[in-house]
This record gives structure tokens, C-alpha cells and sequence, in this order.
């Protein structure tokens, strides 16, 4: 490869933090000690909702090393966070141990802290209470679920109904129909790093140290919680052991945990264990999809409606937008969505990887390959004749959709020609049933305010602080690639700070927009110092040399950027903590990620075991920003689909509430012997009309459309369609009534 | 987790007396990967335990004897999985132990722990509020009305429908295995398929052993059929899971290719290690075949007692038996 610079090093592009996190020398927010520590363990509610009665704290008091045990008799004075998605910060507006009522099992009814860990645990389980029952609802089917249609009570525009064309009568008169409803059980995030703080005081000021998204929320909702200046909150996140929407908001027991820790004068720590997580924070919703779409006999896409409903707590409406993404999959002209709450006692849900889509577009894309396969037509062939340059709801372009060429690359590299096209008619040598399914996906690209504030140095390094949080997606190594290529730096002398709110606001990283919100405020920051610095608009810059002719040890510049069409306002509603987001819509484009999947499964005729051997994946994502965290992205976001389609529900017992299968035992993710060969590639095309450096989103969109692809290659290989995930060996063995092979 | 004493023995002897030094519920402590999980779920309060995981008696085994082999019962699961012999000439043994739990875990795990691990029932380990008769006896069964995929089909009774989840002791009934135990009351020996319990109106009492017992060594008697033998796991995942069925089968096949020897045993389905004689019955002097493998499956089910959840696992369970037969005989020396 030759280059104009012969002495510019080729960039290194592993993940800058690599060595870091390997090592263990990356410090997480529950990994400090400081002196004094204390340790908090919470007590949780056994009844599925009703009210306490009787509280008895005596013995756990009376374990040696106990300091303190609040309950919501010690009058916390804590004011409700509000709902992230309703105006406020918390992960839910429930803030417990306030009053006696409670609305779900697990619900916290006592903090525990103690010197030691060992202490807090054995007295958190002393901690008695009675209660009494109230009746409660805790699944889709349950009595005592109240539904509401979402622009009923959410009256906003990007969550009301979609209607696009007539889709009812387009659809009552095209000639090739389907019908068919979806369900999807409740999952649950386990992220390694578990939900966990550590809090103290320092003066007037409140120190949090969290693994989060959202450092911003954390400081404005614990000021709101605790009536104090937002200035007097301190939030640091410099990691975050995985997020995946978890982390979005603030948790439920920051406030607590502030008030203990002022209490005591000392810093508090409360790792959440793994069985409370699944109680404690939020979880994908439950829902259920009906979709029905029309084709002409030539497979041409007429009509399409798809109605959803999915869980939401008593207390907050969990706003869904499941078919802003389905719409857009494809040229569809007549299009009614609807969408409807079912409220339950349960906590509140939230964001999870890929929230809407992933549920919505496993549905919808299930029904499109129910629809070609009813149409006699080659599922992939289908979608391509189905493709789409104009946006169908709102008629303008897409920015950029290489959808159409992520399936052909992707067929390509799959040997999709090799398909026989009648399902159940594919052999392996050992007997298997061979299945090929495909699916696209979606995702809506937004973006954010955002800050960067970059200080070049003498000696030749750059120091760049930034809005934006890592959570292992990789922002550090594509911001230091970013900042690297356009200076001709080595990678090395890029130094990243971000997750502080001590350098920047902070705004919610989710939702994709983070390395697109994030690079566009680095670019523009650099466009400044290279002003500062007297360099030319692009090529590399000797840092050093250049600094050193100013005459100053250090040059800074500083940037805050909006996203297209954003305004102060939205800036100003960042800067409260708020989430001020833009997109999918722009004026004159709509902007979405796209990708392809292509899997296989073999299905072992026996037992009926599905095995995912393959999978091939191409994504639309823009400008690749740094191939290596990119590609991992992507994988991440396969396995997760293979599991969300083939072993993940949350575990509901109905007579009981909460979640039963509440470990990591028992809530079965993939395991690596579950996962075959993995190919990821790009696209790789900038969209440079939606963002300045052409990035749009990743992380989400690698998943969208995963476990659509393997539910299709189930149908290919057994001939039988699952309509509900898991798909799990008990509805293989009902469904095939295969016979037995031969010896 | 409650405070205890702790206390470690330095030879199966020591132990035997520090256990009774310690009194009442105490316990044994070897790999600890499932009692100090129960301690920390406060499923198991010992007041006190005597930590056996250095004692030198108890560790080692031999696949060398002529009549038989002999595991310490302080051996770890990953060392006996990896034995060469072992693996030879018994597949169906080291299969029991490397498809279970994870690495880490078959690290620390010892062979006598893995025959005394407690069931997975998740309502037993839920703890608070879940109706649990083996954790608080007379509370009722939540198992029974509920969600009962993971329960038995076998040895059930209306106070308990827990499965017992080892593959290991699964196995080793298939081979007529002896346990030999030392305690107060000096050194005995009884066959595996004696150990444990089925609930009964008294689930909460799983095994045989009496307090102050230690289990010192497993026996098996050597069989030719070791070298025809399988064991077949089925679960929800491909590793770190328990059974939803698993099948041990270890055979012999005649010049005539008619099965001689045969021993079957099934996994994941019933209170306790579930030897299935109805099975090797209908197997023993039939043909290897697919009928014969697919009967030999319906036998093993014959008389199962699904509940809300679980009805799947006897066709499921007749196909692993089945399968595991074809394995085993196509392993077995003709
Ligand atoms: C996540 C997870 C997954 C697992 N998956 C599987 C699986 O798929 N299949 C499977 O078979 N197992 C599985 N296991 C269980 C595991 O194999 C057992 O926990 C392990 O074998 C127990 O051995 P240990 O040495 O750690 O026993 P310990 O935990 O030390 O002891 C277990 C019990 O045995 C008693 N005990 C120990 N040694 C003796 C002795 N010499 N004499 C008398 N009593 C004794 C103890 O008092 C205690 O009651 C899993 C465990 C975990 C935690
Ligand atoms: S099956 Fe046994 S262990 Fe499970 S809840 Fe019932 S009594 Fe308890």
C-alpha cells in the first residue's frame, strides 16, 4: 500500500482500551475501595403487590457490624426521579422505600449496610415483613391486565398511529394474505458488570460512581430525588461493564444510597446481586404482534398492518416504537400501525438491545417469509423485488439505504444459491435437516447535542473529553481513530476521558446515536484546533511542531454540535440531563441503519436440537468507525438474537409474581459451544447527507432481524413455522413429527 | 449466608471424628460448588463444616484394576474426565463428567459432592415465598401446580416432584457402582442405586447416608460393556446446563450383532439416579436396530408421570435412549 506520508505509521485499529480491560486494570465504578467503605445489601418484597404491615428490623440490627438499616419508616424525604421516559431521569418513577405499598415482587423493602459485605448480606435476610396481599397481573394473559392504547395517553406525535394509505383495504383486497400473531417473553439484560454504585459525600457535594449510560441522569435526577443543586452532584462512569439499555437512567438505589451515605458520614457500595437484577432495573418487555401483510400474485408487497401490545408497569407507560422501523423495511404502500400498553405488576420496563425492533421486525420479518413462501417466491428474491429508495411514511429519500446490496453481498457470501427452496428438503450427511433462513433488519439513526473538548500538547499528544460513555461498544477506539487519521497521530497519543460529568454534560448514550452524536462533536472540534493551530483544513499535522510554534505548552478548541435541524432548546434540554434526540426523521430524509442476515440451522432429527452452525451478517451502518469494535458489535448482537430466538424468556410463575429463573443458571444465554462461524462485513458506504463523517448507528442494528433469520431457517429445515420464542426443543419435537433416521 | 464453623480434616478418619465433634447439621465441605451456593442461598445453614477438599485419602482413583475401578471421592470431575482410559474403555463415565457444569466448576467439584448435589427444582432454590416442602417440609410443592418443565416424570410423589440433576451418579447406576462410606460406626459399602432416596412424604431426607458418614471411594465393577457405552445429554443450551433428558447406555454386542450385556439408565427425569431394567430387557438378545433402539426408548418411558410442563420429555427421552443405544453399539466391540 503506498502513502503520501511514507513516515505516518498504518493505524493501529485494536480497541484502544484492550489492554486495560484484559488486565483488570480498568477500574469500575464497584471496583473502588475507599476508606471507610461501607457495604449496602437490599431486603426485597416477597408478595407479588399488596402493602407492608409489620416491619422487623431488630435482628438484622443485631448482626455485629451493622450501621444502619433503612426502611421506609426512617423517612428517606426522597422525591420520585420521575420516568426517563416521561419527562424525568429514574428507571422508573416508583422510587422504593418510601411508603409501605408494594407493587411487584422483589421490590426493595430495606437497605442494609454494614462494615462488611458478609455483615449486609447475612442481615439483609434477618430483615422481617408482613404484608398484606393485594391480587395482582404479571403476564400478557393474566386477568387484571389494563390495556390502553399508547396515543390514548401518550398524545405525541412520534408515538402515535401510523397510518400510511388505507392498509385495511389494501390489504382485505390483495389476493395473497397472511395473518399470523407473534409472542415474545420478557428478557432480561445480564450484563457482566452488574447494577451497582459507589456513593459518598464530599462537603455539600455527592459523589456517584456508577457504571452507566446516562451519567447525565444520574446527576440531575439524584439532584431532583434529593432537592439538592445539580452542580452538587458529582457523576463518574469511566466504564461500564456492558449496558445494552440497562443503564440508561438512574437506578433506584443511588438516592438511597446517598442518604446512607450521609447518614454515616462514610462511602457506601451496593453491588445488586444477580437474582435481584432481574427484579430491580429494567427488562424487555413482553409482547405480542399481529401482523397481517398482502401481496399481488407477481410478490409485489401491498399492504401491511401490524398491531402490538407489550408490558408496561402500574406505575409507567413504557413508551413503543415497534413500528416506526417495521414500516420502513420495505416499499410497502399502505401501512396502519397500532400500538397498546398492557399494564401489569411488575417493575418498570425498558430499554434492551435493539427494544422495539428486534421484537417487531422478528415478527414482521417471520410474516414477510410466511408471505413469500405463500406467494411460491425464493424468500430472498422477495425482499429484494420489495426494496425501497423513498421512505414510505413519509415519502422523502432515505439518506442512504443499502439494504438491497447488504442481501446480495450477503447471499454472496452465504452460497444462498445454493438453497433448495422447498422446506424440510435439505440434508446434511449426518442426517440433519439443513435450513437457510434470511431476514433484514432496521434501525432508526438519531443523534444528540453533544461536546468534545480536545487539548493538543507540546510534547505531540492530544488529550479529547467528550459527551459520550463507554460500554465495551468501543466509543474510546473510535473516537482515537477519528482523532488519529485526521491528525496523522499514531493512536497511542490520543488520550480519552469520557463518562465524566466533570468534563462534559453527559448526555444518554443509547440508542446508536453515541459514536455518530460523539464523532460529529470530535470533528467539529478538531476543524477548530486545526484553525488554532494555522493547519491546513485536512492531511496530517506534525502536533508537536505545531503547538510548539505557537509558543504554548497546550492548544485547546472546543465544540458543541447539534444534530440536523436541532436547536438551542435541545441543546438546553441536554444540558438539563434530558434526552433531546433527533432523527429518524430529518427535514427532506429519513436515516436508518440497515443489515442483512443469512443463517443456517440444522436441526438433528432425533432430538430435534437446533444447532446454528453459520451465520452471515451485512451491515448499512455508514462510515465504519473502527473496524475491529464494529465487527465485535455485530457479532454480539448475532449471538444475542440466536439466544433472544432459541433460549431466552424471563420465567413467570403467575400465583407468585417476579421472575423465577433469575440467575445465570437459569436464564439460559448462549454459551460458546451454542455459536457456530460468524461473518460480519460492511457495506462501509459514509452518509454524509445525515452526519459529518458519514457514521450513522451500529450497535442495535446488528441484532434487529437475528432471530427472524433463525426462526425462518427453522421453518426451512422442519417446514414448520414458530411463531413464539423461544423456540425451544419441546416445539420442534410437537411441530415435525420427524421420523426417526435410519441406522 | 449464616456464620459458621469451619474446621479441615487432614484424613477421611480425622473427618469422620471432626464431624462428630461438630454435632448436629453440620456438613462436609469438599469442591463447595454446591454447598456453599445453598449456604449462600440460606437453602443450607450448617452451624458448622469440616473441609475435606485436602484430604489425602480421598483423592486419586484407579481405571488400572482388573476387577475393578476405584475413585477417591475426593477425585475432581475434571481430572477423571481426562483420563485416557477412562475414556477408552468408558466413554458413558467420562461423558457424565465433561457435559456437566463448566470447566471452572468441574475444576473445584469432587466425585462424592457431585452424588450429594440437590436438586435445581427453582422453587426449592427461590427460596422466600415459593412453598417448598424439601426446604421447609410441610409448606407444599409450588413445583406441582407450576412451572414444572424441569421435574420428574419418575419416583415422584404428591409432597415432591424434584429431579435429581447429577449425570455422574446417572451414569455410574448404569454400572452397578458401589459407594464405600466411612463412619462412626466404622466402614461400609453399598450399591449407588442405594444411596439415594426418592421424596416420599419426606423430601427433604435425600440420601441414605447416616449423620457422620463420609462417602470415601466409588466402585465399578469392570464390564466389557464399558467400551459400548454412551451417555447422552440433552439440554437448553450446549454447555454449563442440566439435563433435560440424558440417557447412559453401555452394551455388549454378539458375533450375531444381538445385544448381550446392557445396562440403561436415564437422566433429568426422575427423584433419583434411574436405572431402567425394563429398557435393557427389551434390548438384551434383540438385534441392534433401529426398532430395537426405539423400543428399547418407549420401555425406559414406559409408566412416566408427566406433569403441566414436562409431557414432552417422554418422547424426547424415548429418542435420546434410543440414540444413545445406536452410539453404544456402534462404540461396542463385536
Ligand atoms: C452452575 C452449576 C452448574 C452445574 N451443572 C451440572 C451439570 O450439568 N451436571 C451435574 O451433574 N452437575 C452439575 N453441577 C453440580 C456440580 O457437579 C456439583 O456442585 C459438584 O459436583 C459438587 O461437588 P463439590 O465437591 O463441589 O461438592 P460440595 O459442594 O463440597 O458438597 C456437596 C454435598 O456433598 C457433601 N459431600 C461432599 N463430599 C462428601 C463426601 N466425601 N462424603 C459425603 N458427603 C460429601 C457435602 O456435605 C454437600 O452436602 C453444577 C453446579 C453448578 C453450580
Ligand atoms: S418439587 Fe420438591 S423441591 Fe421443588 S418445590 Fe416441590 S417440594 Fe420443593
Amino acid at each position: 500500500m503506498s502513502s503520501p506520508h511514507a513516515d505516518v505509521q498504518p493505524v493501529d485499529t485494536r480497541r484502544v482500551d484492550a489492554r486495560e480491560k484484559v488486565t483488570g486494570a480498568a477500574v469500575y465504578a464497584t471496583d473502588l475501595h475507599p476508606d471507610q467503605l461501607a457495604h449496602a445489601v437490599l431486603a426485597t418484597a416477597t408478595v407479588g403487590r399488596g402493602r407492608i404491615t409489620g416491619l422487623d428490623t431488630a435482628a438484622a440490627e443485631a448482626v455485629p457490624g451493622v450501621l444502619l438499616v433503612l426502611t421506609h419508616l426512617d423517612h428517606l424525604d426522597l422525591q420520585s426521579p420521575g420516568f426517563v421516559m416521561g419527562g424525568g431521569y429514574g428507571v422508573q418513577s416508583l422510587q422504593p422505600l418510601l411508603d409501605e405499598h408494594i407493587a411487584y415482587r422483589g421490590q426493595a423493602v430495606a437497605l442494609v449496610v454494614a462494615e462488611t459485605l458478609i455483615a449486609a448480606t447475612q442481615a439483609a435476610k434477618l430483615v422481617r415483613a408482613d404484608y398484606e396481599p393485594e391480587p395482582f397481573a404479571v403476564t400478557l394473559d393474566s386477568p387484571g391486565v389494563e390495556r390502553l392504547s399508547q396515543p390514548a395517553v401518550i398524545p405525541l406525535p412520534f408515538l402515535a398511529d401510523l397510518d400510511v394509505g388505507d392498509a385495511e383495504s389494501a390489504y382485505a383486497a390483495a389476493p395473497v394474505q397472511i395473518d399470523a400473531v407473534y409472542d415474545q417473553p420478557a428478557q432480561h439484560q445480564n450484563p457482566m458488570e452488574l447494577i451497582g454504585a459507589t456513593v459518598w459525600w464530599r462537603g455539600d457535594t455527592v459523589v456517584v460512581h456508577e457504571g452507566t449510560q446516562n451519567a447525565s441522569a444520574i446527576r440531575h435526577g439524584l439532584a431532583r430525588q434529593l432537592g439538592i443543586d445539580p452542580a452538587n452532584v458529582e457523576v463518574v462512569s469511566p466504564y461500564t461493564g456492558g449496558g445494552f439499555g440497562q443503564k440508561n437512567s438512574l437506578q433506584i438505589h443511588i438516592a438511597p444510597l446517598a442518604v446512607a451515605a450521609r447518614r454515616l458520614g462514610r462511602p457506601v457500595k451496593l453491588v445488586v446481586s444477580r437474582t435481584q437484577l432481574f427484579h430491580h432495573t429494567s427488562f424487555r418487555p413482553a409482547s405480542r404482534h399481529r401482523i397481517r401483510l398482502g401481496a399481488d400474485e407477481h410478490g409485489r408487497m401491498l399492504a401491511a398492518l401490524h398491531d402490538v401490545e407489550h408490558q408496561t408497569s402500574r406505575f409507567d407507560l413504557f413508551p413503543m416504537m415497534y413500528t416506526e422501523t417495521t414500516a420502513r423495511l420495505y416499499g410497502i404502500g399502505d401501512f396502519r400501525g397500532r400500538q397498546t400498553f398492557a399494564r401489569m405488576d411488575t417493575q418498570s420496563p425498558g430499554f434492551m438491545r435493539a427494544p422495539f425492533e428486534h421484537p417487531g421486525v422478528f415478527a414482521f420479518e417471520s410474516a414477510v417469509d410466511e408471505l413469500a413462501y405463500a406467494a411460491q417466491r425464493d424468500p430472498l428474491e422477495f425482499r429484494l423485488a420489495n426494496d425501497t429508495t423513498a421512505d414510505p411514511v413519509t415519502g422523502e429519500p432515505f439518506s442512504s439505504r443499502h439494504l438491497a446490496q447488504c442481501l446480495r453481498r450477503g447471499a454472496k457470501l452465504f452460497g444462498w444459491s445454493a438453497r433448495q427452496w422447498q422446506p424440510a428438503s435439505m440434508r446434511a450427511d449426518d442426517g440433519s435437516l439443513v435450513g437457510w433462513g434470511v431476514a433484514a433488519g432496521a434501525y432508526p439513526a438519531s443523534i444528540v447535542p453533544s461536546a468534545a473538548h480536545l487539548v493538543a500538547s507540546a510534547d505531540g499528544r492530544i488529550r479529547v473529553g467528550v459527551d459520550g460513555h463507554e460500554m465495551g461498544q468501543g466509543i474510546r477506539s473510535a473516537i482515537a481513530l477519528l482523532v488519529a487519521e485526521n491528525l496523522g497521530l499514531d493512536v497511542r497519543h490520543v488520550e480519552i476521558t469520557v463518562g465524566d460529568t466533570r468534563v462534559a454534560t453527559q448526555h444518554l448514550t443509547a440508542g446508536s446515536w453515541g459514536t455518530a452524536s460523539t464523532l460529529g462533536a470530535v470533528h467539529a472540534a478538531l476543524r477548530e484546533l486545526r484553525k488554532q493551530l494555522g493547519a491546513d483544513v485536512s492531511g496530517p499535522v506534525d502536533l508537536a511542531a505545531a503547538v510548539g510554534a505557537t509558543g504554548r505548552e497546550h492548544v485547546e478548541s472546543r465544540a458543541e454540535t447539534l444534530g440536523p435541524g436541532q436547536t438551542e432548546q435541545d441543546a438546553e434540554r441536554a444540558r438539563q440531563g434530558l434526552v433531546a434526540l433527533a432523527g429518524p426523521e430529518f427535514t427532506g430524509y429519513s436515516t436508518f441503519s440497515w443489515i442483512a442476515h443469512f443463517v443456517e440451522v440444522r436441526v438433528e432429527p432425533t432430538t430435534c436440537r437446533i444447532r446454528v452452525p453459520r451465520v452471515v451478517s451485512v451491515a448499512d451502518c455508514g462510515r465504519v468507525a473502527s473496524p475491529v469494535t464494529a465487527a465485535s458489535q455485530v457479532r454480539g448482537g448475532i449471538v444475542w438474537g440466536i439466544g433472544a430466538c432459541l433460549r431466552e424468556a424471563g420465567e413467570v410463575d403467575p400465583r407468585y409474581g417476579g421472575w423465577l429463573n433469575a440467575s445465570l443458571e437459569e436464564y439460559p444465554v448462549p454459551v460458546n459451544a451454542d455459536i457456530g462461524t460468524l461473518d460480519v462485513d460492511f457495506i462501509g458506504e459514509p452518509d454524509l447527507r445525515f452526519h459529518p463523517v458519514g457514521v450513522k448507528g451500529l450497535g442495535e442494528v446488528s441484532m434487529v432481524g437475528v432471530a427472524a433469520a433463525v426462526a425462518n431457517a427453522v421453518y426451512h429445515a422442519t417446514g414448520v413455522r414458530h411463531r413464539r420464542l423461544p423456540i425451544r426443543i419441546e416445539d420442534v419435537l410437537a411441530g415435525t413429527g420427524l421420523p426417526e433416521p435410519r441406522l | 449466608m449464616r456464620p459458621f464453623a469451619y474446621t479441615t480434616a487432614g484424613t477421611a478418619v480425622e473427618a469422620v471424628a471432626a464431624l462428630a465433634a461438630a454435632g448436629p447439621g453440620a456438613r462436609l465441605l469438599a469442591g463447595g460448588t454446591t454447598l456453599y451456593d445453598l449456604m449462600k442461598l440460606e437453602i443450607e445453614t450448617p452451624p458448622a463444616v469440616v473441609d475435606v477438599h485436602r484430604v489425602a485419602d480421598l483423592a486419586g482413583f484407579d481405571t488400572s484394576g482388573e476387577r475393578e475401578l476405584v475413585f477417591g471421592a475426593g477425585a475432581r470431575m475434571a481430572d477423571v474426565a481426562e483420563d485416557g482410559r477412562l475414556r477408552r474403555d468408558y466413554p458413558a463415565l467420562t461423558e457424565s463428567l465433561w457435559r456437566a457444569a463448566s470447566q471452572q466448576l468441574r475444576n473445584m467439584a469432587t466425585l462424592g459432592g457431585n452424588l450429594l448435589q440437590r436438586t435445581r427444582c427453582p422453587y426449592f432454590r427461590g427460596g422466600e415465598p415459593f412453598a417448598c416442602n424439601k426446604r421447609r417440609p410441610g409448606s407444599g410443592c409450588a413445583a406441582q401446580e407450576g412451572l414444572d418443565r424441569s421435574h420428574a416424570l419418575f419416583g415422584g410423589s404428591d409432597d415432591c416432584i424434584a429431579v435429581y440433576p447429577g449425570d455422574w451418579a446417572t451414569a455410574l447406576v448404569a454400572f452397578d457402582a458401589e459407594v464405600d462410606v466411612l463412619g462412626p460406626g466404622g466402614a461400609r459399602s453399598l450399591p449407588l442405586a442405594r444411596l439415594h432416596r426418592e421424596p416420599g412424604d419426606t423430601p427433604q431426607l435425600e440420601h441414605t447416608l447416616e449423620p457422620g458418614e463420609l462417602i470415601t471411594r466409588i466402585r465399578v465393577p469392570v464390564t466389557p460393556a464399558g467400551r459400548g457405552s454412551a451417555y447422552l445429554k440433552i439440554r437448553d443450551r450446549e454447555s454449563y446446563a442440566f439435563a433435560l433428558v440424558s440417557a447412559a447406555v453401555a452394551l455388549t454386542v454378539d458375533g450375531d450383532g444381538r445385544v448381550g450385556e446392557c445396562r440403561i439408565a436415564v437422566g433429568g427425569v426422575a427423584t433419583r439416579p434411574w436405572r431402567v431394567p425394563a429398557a435393557e430387557q427389551a434390548l438384551r438378545g434383540q438385534p441392534v436396530s433401529d426398532a430395537s433402539a426405539r423400543a428399547a426408548g418407549e420401555a425406559a418411558f414406559a409408566g412416566a408421570r408427566p406433569g403441566r410442563h414436562n409431557a414432552f420429555k417422554i418422547e424426547l427421552g424415548t429418542r435420546t435412549v434410543a440414540d444413545a443405544v445406536r452410539v453404544a453399539a456402534g462404540r461396542a466391540v463385536r
